[in-house]
């Protein structure tokens, strides 16, 4: 196994725009919707849906090659091997949210890819990302846009409240990836 | 000396009250000042500047942490002598001080779920006083949850009470690890607000 330091030269945050096709995610909502929501709702942590998981190995392996592809330090350098440690799906509608203290704990460095499945842009509706409090990575609601974090220990995330004043959800499929040795 | 309503004279009902509320103790006093004190306290809070505060738990505005007018500095004072004794008595909790902030909700700032409880913090009572609005908020309500603990963590939220926040209305609740509660998004107008909370 390699680190991902070894691999890339500072540490990754980035949004791929267009990531997936609105055809695409439309198909990915539907199976998920298909394979069935469950609802969190101790809300001194969260209030969500989820789909603890996903079965979307196709649009995982895609994803991290989209990812591996993004991060090669220059063009010509190899790709290297990133294999998807999970996967889950998050649907968040109005008055939904995930606080920073339910967010899962990295204390090894890996990447997480989020990718926004939404039918339409839910204002409002982010992902933030702090080191040491602070906000380094806003992922704004964007269909089919994929946001690219390398995480550690350092790293929180939280999942913005949305706004009972519209009606939208917005569904994320959320990876985590390791960097395998070549 | 902060004059306070009628509301306040009958201290044995509101300490039934206080002792019989679910799903945690706490207090619902309306008419909590008298109507010149809540127009003097207006005047003062409408002079001290608010900011913005966002975290992943709230977005909001509010004053400084400590009041940068002497006139809030004095009202704060004038909280604190007018109501502890008496919320002392009612709760039978042992208050000295407490501090206060005023807030204002907007459209779309909330306050999401969270007990208010922090080790090391003393919080003994929590408190919300609803100043009058300019233009009353819809939404913006104080819901109360029914929480079970175990291993010290909350394993079951149920929602248990709402809480309007109608003008010259004090909620008081005590703090503890399952005190779990929210202020609802504010949907349209203006949720003004003094808040803070109660130390040994």
């Amino acid at each position: 196994m390699t680190d991902l330091g070894e691999l890339f030269t500072a540490r990754a945050a980035l949004v791929v725009p267009a990531a997936i096709g609105a055809a695409a995610a439309a198909e990915a909502r539907a199976r998920l919707a298909r394979r069935g929501y469950a609802r969190y709702a101790l809300v001194d942590r969260g209030s969500y849906d989820v789909v603890a998981e996903p079965d979307e190995a196709a649009l995982c392996a895609a994803l991290a090659a989209l990812a591996a592809d993004r991060l090669r330090p220059t063009p010509t350098a190899p790709r290297p091997t990133l294999a998807v440690v999970d996967a889950r799906a998050l649907r968040l509608g109005p008055g939904d949210f995930v606080l920073a203290h339910h967010d899962r704990v990295h204390e090894d460095r890996l990447l997480e890819l989020v990718l926004d499945l939404s039918a339409a842009p839910v204002a409002g509706a982010e992902v933030h990302y702090r080191r040491g409090g602070q906000l380094y990575h806003r992922v704004a609601a964007a269909p089919g846009a994929l946001s690219i974090v390398e995480r550690d220990g350092g790293v929180t995330c939280h999942h913005t409240y949305v706004s009972r004043r519209q009606p939208d959800a917005v569904v994320r499929l959320v990876l985590r990836l390791r960097a395998l040795a070549a | 000396m902060l004059r306070l309503g009628a509301a306040w004279d009958d201290e044995p009902a509101l300490a039934t009250a206080w002792r019989a509320a679910r799903p945690f103790p706490h207090l619902i006093v309306d008419g909590a000042l008298a109507d010149d004190a809540v127009a003097e306290l207006l005047a003062v809070v409408d002079e001290e500047p608010v900011w913005p505060y966002e975290a992943d738990l709230f977005a909001f505005e509010a004053t400084a942490p400590e009041p940068t007018t002497a006139e809030l500095r004095a009202l704060r004072a004038a909280w604190i002598a007018a109501l502890t004794p008496r919320l002392a008595r009612i709760t039978g909790a042992a208050i000295g001080r407490a501090d206060l902030r005023a807030y204002a909700y907007r459209p779309g700032h909330y306050l999401l779920p969270h007990t208010d409880h922090q080790a090391g913090l003393d919080r003994v009572l929590a408190y919300a006083y609803y100043l009058p609005s300019p233009a009353p908020p819809r939404g913006g309500e104080l819901e109360l949850y029914r929480c079970e603990v175990a291993a010290d963590e909350l394993v079951v939220t149920e929602p248990a009470a709402v809480i309007a926040p109608a003008p010259n209305r004090l909620v008081v609740f005590a703090v503890g690890t399952a005190s779990l509660h929210q202020v609802r998004e504010v949907l349209d107008g203006v949720r003004l607000s003094l808040a803070g909370w109660f130390y040994p």
